[in-house]
């Protein structure tokens, strides 16, 4: 299956999960200078500020969530040694274990790419307008803050 | 009358709801919609003057002096908790 390359497949927030290889193979397509490809995924995890958690629900506020990934990712193409950059985000109904976000970055050496996919992920979490409920045995707790 | 989008946390201090419609006077700025949501619902409006939650005009941030007209699309955005 041919990989799409539009730049709108290198920013996404979607409720269905997503592809690990697919997304990886999207972004290693993109040019056959890169020799390092550094990703963060992160998944949804059973607790949380000491207390069990069931299963969560991510909000994002439709637009702007969008802007925000596409800024973080032209950011991080004009401020590190990169070649491409993927940020994904999930939303909705979200299980114990399922993916949430990935960053994937591709560049021509490790430092690089290990760099920028931090500064992505760090950046997600100030900047994007998304929201996560979680659900515990002690109620529905909308979480405030993330390390 | 602007609308107002609240989302996250925000809804369970306004009685669930996900839209505010707020009559404000010609040439109003975003502090006079802060003013008139702190006498409205005093623990949103609390948020907001400590600055823990923040007002978006048009999807991007807005200032206490960001002029508001009807058209505006204005969210209040509590605390990002996007990631994993």
């Amino acid at each position: 299956m041919a990989v799409e390359t539009e730049a709108s497949m290198l920013v996404r927030v979607q409720q269905e999960n997503f592809s690990l290889d697919q997304e990886l193979e999207r972004v290693r397509a993109r040019s056959t200078r890169i020799g390092g490809i550094a990703l963060f995924l992160g998944t949804a995890r059973d607790h949380s500020k000491g207390h069990d958690v069931s299963s969560m629900t991510f909000e994002h506020y439709e637009g702007m969530a969008q802007k925000k990934l596409k800024e973080i990712r032209e950011r991080a193409l004009q401020d590190f040694d990169i070649i491409e950059a993927l940020v994904l985000h999930r939303y909705g109904p979200i299980e114990i274990g399922e993916n949430i976000v990935l960053i994937i970055v591709g560049a021509e050496h490790r430092a690089d790419a290990f760099k920028a996919c931090q500064w992505c992920i760090d950046e997600l979490k100030k900047i994007t307008p998304i929201w996560k409920m979680e659900y515990t045995p002690q109620g529905d707790v909308w979480v405030e803050e993330h390390p | 009358m602007v609308q107002v989008r609240l989302f996250g946390m925000l809804k369970t201090l306004v009685a669930g709801v996900s839209m505010l419609e707020i009559p404000l006077p010609d040439g109003a700025q975003v502090k006079d919609l802060v003013d008139v949501l702190h006498a409205q619902y005093p623990d949103l409006g609390e948020l907001l003057v400590q600055k823990k939650v923040v007002v978006s005009v048009n999807q991007d941030i807005a200032h206490w002096d960001t002029a508001l007209v009807e058209s505006d699309e204005i969210a209040l955005l509590p605390p990002f908790a996007g990631g994993a």
